[in-house]
């Protein structure tokens, strides 16, 4: 039997790499830092996905399941790799439990992490209990138990959404657009107008990113069918007068300063390269790219590669990815590693 | 100071102090000049609401601002403060006293529909352009225009009786706008005809004018137009926030008979 291929990370890559390997008879060795499997999605709640709308606790626990039915997967949770050395289709990876395993290649499905709203603080977030994230809203959808005012639980009236927080801002050294948040604002915004007919959902941009096909299911149908209203404006600061959040900014189409009360402003917070990048780029020795991601060593022949033969990338750890491309990238990867484990290409 | 760009700032919202002491300092005259604020302090959603209770502004909701109204427009052409898309965000946004300014240029849509064609996402700003003059006047905003008193007294005529006859509906017309029936043009017009002698065709109007025509079996029709009428009448008014005494009294003073 050939050596297994290690996998990193258990999310949505990970347990797509570690599927389509395991289905061709291909045992894979699944390490995963947290005590669970699923990925940004399970871990940090998400509600309904863009785009099938199915619950992320249904789409990806369910590939979670069905890797852990695998009987050649062998996971490791609550686990990382300590060191990583030889050649392809013949790597020694040493586990942080102190176990030690023979592999022909690696796949690096480490992923990203999100935005942590306090680096801008003239948003409001962590001094105003109303001002939360796109992931605290998802989680509030995700419980049932729906959207509601931290503060005192009462149903918002007006809500607003900032995009770009975390984003496209050389102020905090994040010039990247982190892709996925328009849409996903766009999909809180009809979900929010879905639960509370009465409230207003305002989203402030700089520009709308709701890319291919999302355009249609997400930006129009957010306008046509929610009426949900975009305000082409970057907000200054979110304050408060005591009884609502107040929202400054310019509204750019009037060329008027703005002084909107809210009830509720959601930071539509942006993917940062994982925190752990450093040191996963030192144990694989794998290069990072400008700003912070897993570098690709090739753009169009193997996308999967890194800068170092035989160690592959999927996902978020790369940029900013959604879920389902990041499933595919998965499967792309495990295609590339398990050439690796062929007798003649192992010496390639 | 001297004020930059002053010229894009409006003079209503220049204040000079003739005097004017601030922690003991005299600032009168021209250092007292202060910009008012123009900041939008919130925004008013009945507003949209309004306009899409309108006939023709049901899309309004659509719209991203993308111009393609304002570029196409044909009065837009001429007079450059026209723009259909600057008013479609002040109603999104519920800015009514922004609206309000350009209310006497609003009216001026010449229906031509290039920008019905023009817009990507469907909002028919054509119609949105009729819903906001009818809102202006719903509101009284804006007094009815001939052309509207004019509608009026055709659409009214038509219901009544199921046609129309010329000479009410001009003698209409001038009664409801306080204008004399001695035009010149009518007069001119009636010289003229009188000149050939169209005995058949003046017997007709003098008789029509006495005797008012009316469409057979037209009971059945106006009874239902006239309720059809009357409930989106009532429709409106209620979505615009119109008291029924209002529009009651409003109703009356239409003439529905039209004479």
């Amino acid at each position: 039997m050939s050596r297994p291929i290690l996998i990193v990370g258990g999310g949505p890559a990970g347990l797509a790499a570690a599927r389509a390997l395991t289905q061709v008879g291909q045992p894979a060795v699944l390490v995963e830092k947290n005590s669970r499997l699923g990925g940004a999605p399970i871990l940090s709640g998400y509600a309904r996905l863009v785009p099938s709308g199915e619950w992320a606790k249904d789409a990806i626990g369910g590939m979670v399941a069905r890797v852990q039915q695998e009987r050649r997967a062998s996971i490791h949770l609550g686990t990382t790799v300590k060191t990583f050395t030889g050649a392809p289709g013949n790597f020694t990876a040493e586990l942080s439990d102190g176990r030690r395993i023979e592999v022909a290649a690696a796949i690096l499905c480490t992923g990203f992490t999100h935005f942590d709203s306090l680096n801008k603080p003239e948003w409001g977030f962590g001094t105003f209990a109303d001002v939360v994230t796109t992931t605290q809203v998802e989680q509030m959808i995700a419980s049932g138990r729906g959207v509601r005012c931290p503060s005192d639980g009462r149903k918002p009236e007006r809500v607003a959404i900032l995009l770009c927080v975390g984003s496209r801002d050389r102020q905090i050294g994040r010039p990247w657009c982190s892709k996925v948040c328009c849409t996903v604002s766009a999909n809180i915004a009809m979900e929010i107008r879905q639960e509370l007919p009465g409230c207003h959902v305002y989203i402030y941009y700089m520009d709308i990113r709701t890319f291919g096909l999302y355009e249609t299911q997400y930006y129009w149908r957010s306008q046509e069918e929610f009426k949900v209203k975009y305000i082409k404006a970057r907000i200054a600061e979110v304050t408060s007068d005591g009884q609502k959040l107040i929202v400054k900014g310019e509204d750019t189409l009037v060329k008027r300063p703005i002084t909107i009360p809210f009830d509720l402003v959601v930071h539509a917070i942006g993917m940062d390269p994982n925190v752990d990048n450093g040191a996963i780029a030192q144990i694989f020795g794998v290069a990072l790219e400008t700003h912070g991601y897993l570098a690709r060593g090739n753009s169009y022949g193997n996308t999967a590669e890194t800068s170092r033969a035989g160690v592959f990338v999927a996902g978020a750890a790369c940029g900013p990815e959604t879920i389902d491309d990041s499933i595919a990238q998965g499967h792309a990867a495990a295609v590339r590693a398990l050439a690796l484990t062929l007798p003649t290409q192992a010496s390639a | 100071m001297p004020i930059h760009e002053q010229s894009l700032i409006r003079p209503e919202d220049l204040r000079t102090h003739e005097k004017l002491v601030v922690d003991g300092v005299d600032v009168s005259g021209h250092w007292s000049t202060f910009i008012q604020t123009r900041v939008v302090t919130d925004y008013n959603e009945r507003l949209q609401e309004e306009i899409a209770a309108l006939p023709g502004g049901e899309y309004i909701h659509r719209c991203w601002q993308c111009g393609s109204c304002t570029n196409a427009c044909t009065v837009n052409a001429v007079n450059p403060d026209f723009n259909p898309r600057f008013w479609i965000y002040l109603v999104r946004m519920g800015m009514e006293s922004e609206l309000l300014r350009d209310k006497d240029i609003i009216w001026q849509c010449v229906s031509c529909n290039k920008c019905t064609y023009a817009c990507p996402r469907d909002v028919f700003p054509e119609g949105v352009m009729k819903a906001l003059s009818h809102w202006l006047e719903l509101k009284g905003h804006t007094p009815k225009s001939p052309a509207m008193i004019f509608d009026e007294t055709f659409a009214a005529q038509v219901i009544a009786r199921g046609r129309i006859e010329e000479g009410r509906l001009i003698k209409g017309f001038f009664a409801r706008t306080g204008q004399s029936l001695r035009q010149d043009w009518l007069v001119e017009m009636l010289r003229r005809m009188l000149r050939h002698l169209p005995l058949g065709l003046l017997g007709r109007l003098g008789l029509s004018s006495v005797r008012a025509p009316r469409t057979r079996g037209w009971g059945a029709a106006r009874e239902a137009l006239t309720e059809y009428v009357q409930e989106q009448r009532a429709q409106q008014r209620r979505a615009l926030g119109l008291s029924a005494l209002i529009a009651a009294a409003r109703h009356d003073a239409s003439g529905t008979a039209g004479d």
